[in-house]
């Protein structure tokens, strides 16, 4: 388990403050926020690769903040993979068991065999990483990293330089790593998909604060502020008066969110705790999906489509349309 | 119509690139028009020329391998660290670039005379540095070290922090990063700096000639030659550094070229 208390650092102008976190064992944890939000800089104080002025790292109760990086057993994954270009694939792999104690223990043969198989790297052991292509490259790198029997693995942004089709295969091999080796592992993305797909539990972060944690699902549904709501993509975000706002529960004037997916849409009636008729506003095209922004009385929503939905749906600008969601997917967000 | 142009300016080019070679490889091989068979042969047996050489070889040696143990470990850190003043700190030492070697030699003897504060303490314990070969190694130190540390910089600029990070979180000290990653893959970029360090201390005449006439290195036999007897006596010694000079050069080249075609990042 790691805990993190009251983490506090600088960098140049980049201030980390106050940062408290705790990673349980096995645990999948993301820390999400956009470029800039201090996320692998927090990554990295785990490491210990950056200097630290307040604040302590708790790794299985012991505080590790004036432990040298090679004395942690944490191990640290980047984007832009960081394979050493002069020692083959194999060697690359290796690498670290050179600075164990116990090197020749039979552990790490069988570490290496079963990380080679479960990445599907066998047949490049002998190649140089400058012949391998982007996915090949992070599952060298992963391989690299969790042969050592690391406490914790830190993951920063590993998907973000491969395209879209190697992305998806990576993802879901690092989900079912996890799932075999149950190793702690802290991943930083800016992306919610990533987060969604792979992680237990998330902490949101901007300009080097953290602005909630909690169970990914809890924070996707139920984000409590704006940034947190507009950054997990709550499409719908709208404020209600003191009278509008009665209709939730709520009373006072206040923000309600509802997540895209959350909005039914009909051209009949919904068996639904909330239903509006609106009017097509917009139809926002992202490829397989479309974004529908729908108004009603002033208010903007935005529904989420597939494409064949909308072609069965028949629907264009300027149709008047039935939409609906229920209570549980209602957030609603204090001023 | 874009076409011609790039063909005229490429033409250009090509004529600047001719002109460039004209200019270097004119005088160096009509040096070698100009010896005398006989001169030549009695300056291979001269004694005096020998020792010049190898002094002129050995000195530029020991200033290379202080250029490289300082300039390197100063470059790393410079390299790895953003702090104020940087950038003046790295103008200091480009300095010795830019002065004439005379003006070295002076502000070396200011410090290094008997006169001087160092001097003084020097005397006092029976240390005489000026005219000696530490002299020469201090002046040829002191031209060359600049271009060890920015060779140095250049290698470990494209070695990326985060490959030493990953090594140093898989087991590895910073000393073993160091030697494993950082340097394995910075080495030949760093023998280039060491082989343009030792070519510059060679080639140092007007800050020794100030520090130490005697022991007489090469470029200050070259010019006594010259002096005293004139051009032809001066070639045959001219001509036996040049050559040494380049076999070294084109030989250390070679190994050290191809850096980057090795080892892709």
């Amino acid at each position: 388990m790691i805990k993190i208390k009251g983490l506090y650092t600088t960098l140049g102008d980049f201030v980390l403050d106050e940062i408290n976190l705790q990673v349980d064992p096995g645990e999948f944890f993301i820390l999400l926020g956009p470029t800039g939000s201090g996320k692998s800089v927090v990554l990295e104080s785990i490491a210990g690769l950056v200097p630290i002025k307040r604040g302590g790292i708790y790794l299985n109760g012991k505080n590790i903040i004036s432990q040298k990086p090679e004395k942690r057993n944490i191990s640290i994954c980047y984007q832009d993979y960081n394979l050493f270009p002069h020692m083959t694939v194999s060697k690359n792999i290796w690498y670290g068991v050179n600075f164990k104690k116990d090197k020749k223990s039979i552990k790490y043969k069988n570490n290496f065999d079963r990380l080679v198989e479960l990445l599907k790297i066998s047949h490049l052991l002998n190649r140089r990483p400058e012949s391998l292509s982007g996915g090949e490259k992070q599952r060298v790198s992963l391989a690299r990293a969790l042969i050592v029997e690391p406490e914790i693995l830190l993951l920063d942004e590993p998907l973000s330089a491969l395209d879209p089709n190697t992305k998806e295969k990576i993802q879901w091999e690092i989900k079912k790593m996890h799932e075999e080796l149950k190793m702690t592992t802290i991943m930083v993305t800016h992306s919610f998909q990533e987060a969604y797909c792979l992680g237990d539990r998330m902490a949101i972060m901007n300009e080097g604060k953290i602005l909630q944690s909690g169970a990914v699902n809890e924070i996707f549904q139920y984000p409590k502020s704006e940034f947190v709501a507009n950054f997990v993509g709550m499409k719908t975000l709208i404020e209600l008066n003191k009278d509008e706002a009665l209709l939730f529960g709520a009373n006072q004037p206040i923000r309600m969110g509802i997540r895209p997916e959350n909005i039914l849409l009909s051209t009949n009636s919904l068996d639904t705790d909330y239903e509006f008729k609106g009017e097509i506003l917009d139809i926002i095209d992202f490829g397989m999906h479309k974004d529908i922004k729908i108004l009603s009385k002033g208010k903007v929503y935005t529904a989420f489509l597939t494409i064949n939905r909308l072609l069965e749906m028949k629907i264009t600008l300027g149709d008047t349309v039935t939409f609906g969601f229920n209570r549980e997917h209602v957030n609603l967000i204090n001023y | 119509m874009f076409g011609k142009k790039t063909e005229i300016l490429y033409m250009f080019s090509l004529i600047s690139g001719m002109l460039i070679l004209i200019f270097i490889l004119g005088p160096l091989i009509n040096t070698f028009n100009w010896i005398q068979k006989d001169l030549m042969i009695e300056a291979l047996h001269d004694e005096k020329i020998i020792k010049s050489i190898l002094l002129s070889m050995k000195c530029a040696t020991y200033s290379m391998l202080l250029a490289f143990v300082l300039g390197v470990s100063f470059a790393y850190y410079i390299e790895r660290h953003e702090f104020h003043g940087k950038r003046f700190l790295e103008s200091i030492i480009d300095i010795p670039m830019v002065m004439p070697h005379t003006v070295v030699g002076i502000a070396l003897l200011t410090v290094l005379s008997r006169r001087s504060t160092l001097g003084k303490f020097m005397v006092a314990h029976n240390i005489d540095i000026l005219g000696t070969e530490i002299a020469i190694v201090i002046a040829m130190l002191f031209v060359s070290l600049p271009l060890m540390f920015n060779s140095a910089k250049e290698a470990f600029k494209w070695i990326p922090v985060r490959m030493e990070n990953v090594s140093r979180s898989l087991g590895a000290s910073h000393f073993k990063t160091f030697f494993t990653i950082t340097f394995r893959l910075a080495w030949r970029d760093l023998l280039s700096g060491m082989i343009i360090t030792w070519a510059r201390s060679i080639s140092e005449f007007g800050a020794v000639i100030i520090l130490a006439y005697h022991p007489m290195i090469a470029p200050t036999l070259i010019y006594e030659r010259f002096s005293t007897y004139g051009i032809v006596y001066a070639i045959p010694v001219t001509a036996i550094l040049m050559m040494i000079a380049m076999v070294l050069f084109i030989a250390l080249r070679l190994v050290a070229s191809n850096n980057r075609k090795r080892v892709k990042l």
